[in-house]
């Protein structure tokens, strides 16, 4: 299966980026993983004005950078997204990500009638993996927002069937060393046995 | 009222800078002191570093090019952010510019001993958010308004007690008339003004 997964962390000692190392290795020995760390490839947060015009247009991919992952896209089967919630969101860094990358030809198309319709209909699975300084109720009080982009906005642009997955760690803040391992193997455990389910289908 | 204008297009001419046009206009009608901030036209950074991550508990003085943003935020008694909703939230430039400049002993503080974080924007007593969807209320009820979310529920809880959030939406933008553009132009102004009150 091609996965491709995206730190969404802009630190390469953070324990995000710890979780992302962990669930990519494990995957590497079944799947075709493609590692994405957004911070390290400097990728630009903002759509730029040129961007914004051409993605009116039907050659809305202007940059080198954004082929390149409207490519990966193309051929994965599973999207995994590991980051840290900030304000109840997505980090800009991954928000950027999206608007820059999931365009027309990419993420949707239209059909004769003009309509919208979803274009990544080869993602079978998209699988959140984020850290909250909030604890559990108060995430939910907030909407969850990020949660929310991720399962419902961008599922959207998926196939029908595609399955959502979600592993929280909340209150990271007075989370102990001993809960933070856990949730890496955790998290690693449940993914892996979630694809490798797919691909035995 | 000292009002804030957060303006996020990277075109200039499309239809938000419009709306920005006409918020602005009837602002300063109704004598409300307003500071436009255009972010795109700025070239604002809305990347937080990782070192800038590091400094996430330090005071706001370790950050001396957001100077400015701490003041506005500090000087306003209401923000009213013009902007597009893509991907059902706010645009990376917005969001960027709340994850770097909400920051430590500006937004929120963390006392000594406690584990919960309090407020300290006690001085915002309004929020607005003025912005366009390019699909339709339906659809955006389905994902459940994520960018919404963020400005009437996680920041606000960082304001006055008693701050009033507004939401002035443009649906369906992708199918709408110029009729109802230009309605939405004429009237948005007022109803901005209306939620200041």
């Amino acid at each position: 299966m091609n996965v491709v997964v995206v730190l969404g962390h802009p630190s390469a000692n953070s324990y995000c980026a710890a979780i992302f190392q962990a669930v990519s290795e494990a995957l590497k020995k079944q799947h075709q993983v493609s590692a994405i760390r957004l911070a390290d490839e400097n990728f630009v947060t903002a759509m730029s004005s040129a961007e914004r015009r051409a993605y009116e247009t039907e050659q809305p991919l202007i940059s080198d950078e954004t082929k390149r992952y409207a490519e990966l896209l193309q051929n994965a089967e599973a999207l995994i997204f590991v980051y840290p919630t900030w304000w109840s969101g997505l980090p800009a860094q991954l928000k950027g990500w999206f608007e820059r990358v999931f365009v027309l030809g990419v993420a949707f198309r239209f059909n004769a009638n003009n309509k919208i319709r979803p274009n990544l209909q080869n993602v079978r699975h998209i699988i959140g993996v984020s850290t909250y300084g909030s604890p559990w109720r108060y995430v939910k009080l907030v909407n969850d927002n990020g949660r929310r982009t991720l399962t419902r906005a961008i599922r959207a642009s998926t196939g029908l069937r595609t399955r959502t997955m979600w592993c929280g760690l909340y209150a990271l803040d007075t989370c102990t060393a001993a809960d933070r391992e856990k949730f890496i193997t955790d998290t690693t455990d449940k993914i892996v046995r979630r694809l490798n389910k797919d691909v035995q289908r | 009222m000292k009002t804030l204008v957060i303006y996020v297009h990277p075109v200039e001419d499309s239809f938000n800078s419009a709306v920005r046009d006409a918020v602005i206009s009837d602002l300063s009608a109704a004598s409300h002191v307003v500071r436009l901030r255009d972010l795109y036209a700025e070239n604002f950074n809305p990347f937080l570093s990782a070192a800038e991550r590091a400094l996430h508990h330090t005071p706001p003085t370790t950050r001396p090019e957001l100077a400015r943003d701490v003041e506005d935020l500090r000087w306003c008694e209401a923000i009213v952010f013009v902007y597009p909703t893509w991907w059902a939230g706010l645009p990376a430039m917005l969001k960027g510019w709340i994850d770097r400049t909400w920051m430590n002993e500006v937004a929120w503080v963390l006392p000594a001993g406690a584990n919960t974080i309090r407020p300290r924007l006690t001085n915002i007593t309004r929020l607005v958010a003025v912005t366009t969807h390019g699909s339709s209320k339906f659809v955006n009820a389905l994902q459940g308004e994520p960018g919404k979310r963020i400005i009437t529920r996680s920041i606000r809880v960082m304001c006055n007690r008693w701050c009033r959030a507004r939401w002035i939406a443009h649906y369906g933008l992708d199918k709408s008339t110029v009729q109802d553009r230009q309605h939405h132009l004429e009237t948005v102004g007022q109803r901005v003004v209306h939620a200041l009150r």
